[in-house]
């Protein structure tokens, strides 16, 4: 008799237009163990989930749960047959308390909400080992508290299945940890789990089995065990690939961009950088770790000038910076490129071709009353030859084109301009390993020519092993600057909770400040007045 | 047997055609039911109503000189519509800038006309009614830049507001009321007609408007504005994120504000083309061209030469089925209405067609082969 196995794909096929997302997938999940699905991005591993839990439907193929074949076609059918997805962006609303967001899902919610939810919904939480205040509003939580609320909502619905998509991308090391010890919990409690990621060691320390997808076609299946990280990174690339990070060694400039007791709020009018100071020096890149909304937004968009500073001094090569348009301030050659979450949002103008998207920050130089779109169609052309852009034509609207090929015509454009210091966040934000060493190699490059860059990043290990020095958020408040040669995730992970503390680190030497400072006593004397 | 809907690549224009020209197909054939249902000749109503009553009419050049008095408000007031819809600023204001440029070019008329050469006059009228539209619009541009209100819903009251304005300038008899005729009892608009305008091109016997070589001239600025000046790039941009304008140091407020403007002064010369050919106001002056406006600038995607041939059609629509209405008098102009609401309809569901298809789904897939 064949192994009767929790869920079972066979021959899914799935295409969006003339993309095939999915090529003729087998899959297949054993009774209570970690399945870890690895591929590149695009290569299909979302999508394959999504006809697990009932958002898309194959166009070929069958799905058998416990050896039955069913029909998924709606996330009810999916909640039905025991299957719960943790969606990378997490499906929660934001005003609701915790309890309430579960409740809502419920079949019979009843007629009047009452009291006794709370109460359910505590002790089914504390049965699974999970610390949470089912009162609390959703707007309130951290993000290690809104997965744990998505895990709970999961179970609650009774789900012998959990498929988590890149459940760890938001968190800290710590929070991973914690994550981990409850997956492994549950699978001992019978539980069978998929999770989907594209980081190699969390695959080696966490699943049992790890499938491999490629490009929408289903590679192999292979015991945890008996492979290692090199022979996984091969089968989901389809080639050899060297893992290592260059960080070249540049001789360092005097410091470029200086900031001194910077304080910055947020949108809601809270401290969201709270006097920061820190400073670039040409030819460094200057890492910024922190868990997500700590600040790293405002700081980035208070350097291009985007948002207002409450006090504090930005002085680049000598000159104060603080209070002059966005305008002024890449006339100067400081460039900023945010990827946020959405990937689109700010730098690039999604429904605009490339070249228009080329020519977003000098159209206003060409002479007369006209754009130039000559010189810029000659830009997106270098652009597209030099950092490798897919594409099929300059004109193509930006949304159309993969999310690395945006990233790179975005961080194209910025180098194009011949800035000495680059503010970069996330650059390398949902990317797969190809691009991102691309993106990797372009930042070294300009490390090369002398750039100072400000490289806010999520991910510890690409950090550790790229930047020169780490300067670690917690709150909106510095933690402290540290080399990355000389330090280890674990204590960069500390920082970012804030329960270590290294401002105070060297005695001689006051955090933040350069030895050879651009900033005068005047400056400081005029930031004085400003306050007052 | 199941279906599932699937995204298109990407569709040839003659299939896009083929597709919108179906959709048209189908709502001439609805409503050719209806009209059989109401006992009339669908064929001959139709043709009766596309060639406009020009067939066989001794003065046809007459009807489509008044054909062209219908297309002239409507294609530039879309025009005119395109510009704040690609800056996704939902102007649904059109009727009440109509109507306040209709007041202003009135205002200039009746009070200089006698005064002036028609030249000064119209040129006067065009400038007042453009700068009192304009003025309107903007108002509701500045409030969202400054706190942030909704325009739709700001654009939309102030159409009521302009209407009730009009109307009771229109019923109120008064010594100060010089819009209405004085020598007459009851409430009648002044006519200005022999003192304001606009000169006819004569090409023998049919009188070509100047309102349309210009209506022509200011589309083709503004295809090229948008297209190729650095301000229509501006308003591309901040359409698409203003987020990632600000980014670019552009000033959006700045746009915004001079974007709205442009959009309403334009439909404030649609106006004034309007008043300064008809010689009189009217509560109906605007022909819900404010409204149909909007059908017509969505139906051509913003394309500014599309919207041309989009109002050239639609007006055909209004127009035919008032000169029909006269050999057919059970079908009155209210069908050109529900016509056009069908198309406005199906039009979007073949959008959707040029978009997806639906495939049928197949079963099958071969044995595991993991694990």
């Amino acid at each position: 008799m064949p192994e009767q196995y929790a869920i079972e794909m066979r021959g899914i096929t799935k295409t969006f237009g003339s993309v095939v997302a999915n090529n003729n997938i087998n899959l297949n999940l054993r009774q209570g163990e970690i399945l870890a699905l690895l591929g590149e991005n695009g290569s299909g591993k979302t999508t394959l989930m999504n006809m697990l839990s009932g958002i898309y439907a194959p166009d070929a193929g069958q799905i058998l749960v416990d050896g039955q074949p069913v029909t998924i076609s709606s996330p009810e059918d999916s909640k039905r047959l025991g299957i719960g997805m943790v969606h990378q962006h997490f499906k929660l609303v934001d005003v609701f308390s915790a309890a309430d967001n579960i409740w809502m899902g419920r079949e019979k919610p009843g007629f009047a909400l009452k009291r006794q939810r709370y109460d359910e919904i505590e002790q089914m939480s504390k049965k699974f080992g999970f610390d949470i205040d089912p009162k609390k509003k959703v707007r309130n939580m951290a993000v290690s508290e809104k997965q744990t609320l998505e895990i709970i909502k999961v179970l609650y619905y009774g789900a012998k299945v959990i498929i988590l998509d890149e459940p760890t991308a938001v968190l800290t090391v710590q929070e991973i940890e914690k994550l981990f010890s409850v997956l492994r919990r549950m699978k001992e409690a019978g539980h069978s789990i998929i999770i989907i990621t594209h980081k190699l060691n969390e695959v080696m320390d966490i699943s049992d089995r790890v499938a491999i997808l490629r490009k929408g076609e289903y590679i192999t299946t292979v015991n945890t065990a008996e492979t290692n990280e090199q022979e996984l990174t091969e089968w989901m690339v389809g080639r050899k690939i060297d893992l290592n990070i260059d960080r070249p060694v540049v001789e360092k400039t005097r410091p470029l961009l200086e900031i001194r007791d910077l304080t910055i709020k947020n949108d809601e009018g809270a401290t969201a950088i709270d006097k920061v100071s820190f400073y670039i020096r040409g030819g460094e890149i200057l890492g910024v770790a922190g868990i997500a909304g700590c600040g790293q937004k405002e700081l980035c968009e208070a350097i291009a000038g985007l948002r207002p500073v409450q006090s504090g001094l930005m002085i680049h090569k000598g000159d104060n910076i603080v209070g002059l348009p966005p305008k002024a301030i890449l006339e100067k050659g400081i460039s900023m490129s945010f990827i946020p979450e959405d990937r689109l949002g700010m730098g690039l103008a999604p429904s605009l071709s490339i070249t228009d998207n080329m020519i977003l920050k000098n159209y206003a130089d060409a002479r007369g009353l006209f754009v130039d779109r000559k010189s810029g169609r000659a830009d997106a052309l270098r652009v597209i030859e030099e950092l490798e852009v897919v594409t099929p034509s300059t004109e193509t609207p930006v949304r159309r084109l993969s999310g690395g090929n945006v990233q790179k015509v975005l961080l194209g454009r910025e180098i194009k301009a011949g800035p000495n210091v680059i503010v970069t966040a996330y650059p390398v934000r949902g990317l797969d390993i190809n691009s991102s060493y691309a993106i990797y190699d372009i930042l070294n490059q300009q490390k090369k020519d002398g750039v100072g860059i400000l490289f806010v990043g999520e991910d510890l290990d690409v950090m550790l092993a790229l930047c020169d020095k780490i300067m670690v958020l917690c709150h909106g408040r510095v933690m402290g600057v540290v080399h990355a040669h000389k330090t280890s995730k674990e204590e960069l992970g500390l920082m970012m909770t804030g329960a270590l503390d290294l401002t105070d680190k060297h005695e001689d030497k006051p955090a933040g400040i350069a030895r050879d400072t651009n900033i005068t006593a005047e400056h400081l004397e005029s930031a004085r007045e400003e306050e007052n | 047997m199941s279906f599932h809907v699937v995204k298109r690549e990407a569709c040839p224009l003659w299939k896009k055609a083929c597709f919108y020209l179906l959709a048209v197909l189908a709502a001439l054939t609805l409503g050719g039911l209806l009209l059989l249902a109401m006992g009339v000749n669908p064929l001959a109503y139709y043709s009766r109503m596309f060639t406009m009553g020009m067939v066989g009419n001794k003065i046809a050049y007459k009807a489509f000189e008044n054909y062209l008095k219908v297309f002239v408000p409507l294609a530039l007031t879309s025009v005119a519509l395109s510009l704040a819809f690609k800056m996704r600023f939902w102007n649904i204001g059109g009727e009440g800038q109509f109507i306040m440029g209709a007041i202003a070019a009135a205002t200039v008329a009746l009070k200089l006309g006698s005064s002036l050469p028609n030249a000064v006059t119209l040129i006067l009228m065009c400038l007042a009614a453009m700068l009192a539209a304009g003025l309107y619009g903007v108002f509701v541009a500045a409030l969202k830049v400054k706190f942030g209100t909704n325009e739709t819903l700001m654009t939309l009251m102030l159409n009521y507001v302009a209407l009730y304005i009009l109307a009771f300038l229109g019923d109120r008899k008064a010594d100060w009321n010089f819009f209405l005729q004085a020598e007459s009892v009851r409430p009648v608009f002044q006519s200005f007609a022999d003192v304001a305008a606009f000169p006819k091109i004569m090409l023998g016997k049919f009188g070509l408007n100047l309102c349309v070589l210009l209506t022509f001239a200011v589309g083709a600025v503004i295809f090229v504005y948008l297209k190729y000046t650095k301000q229509g790039y501006e308003i591309s941009v901040v359409g698409d994120s203003a987020g990632t304008a600000h980014y670019a140091g552009m000033k959006v407020n700045t746009i915004v504000l001079r974007t709205v403007f442009l959009s309403a002064c334009l439909i404030g010369l649609a106006a004034a083309f309007k008043v300064g050919t008809a010689g009189v106001l009217s509560t109906a002056i605007t022909d819900d061209v404010g409204w149909t406006g909007i059908i017509v600038a969505w139906l051509s995607q913003l394309n500014t030469a599309v919207i041309f041939v989009v109002s050239a059609l639609i007006s055909m629509l209004h127009y035919g089925s008032v000169a029909a209405a006269a050999s057919f008098s059970r079908v009155d102009s209210s069908f050109a209405n529900m016509l056009q609401g069908v198309i406005l309809f199906l039009v979007l569901t073949a959008d959707f067609f040029i978009r997806f298809r639906i495939v049928r789904t197949q079963k099958g897939g071969k044995d595991n082969g993991n694990g």
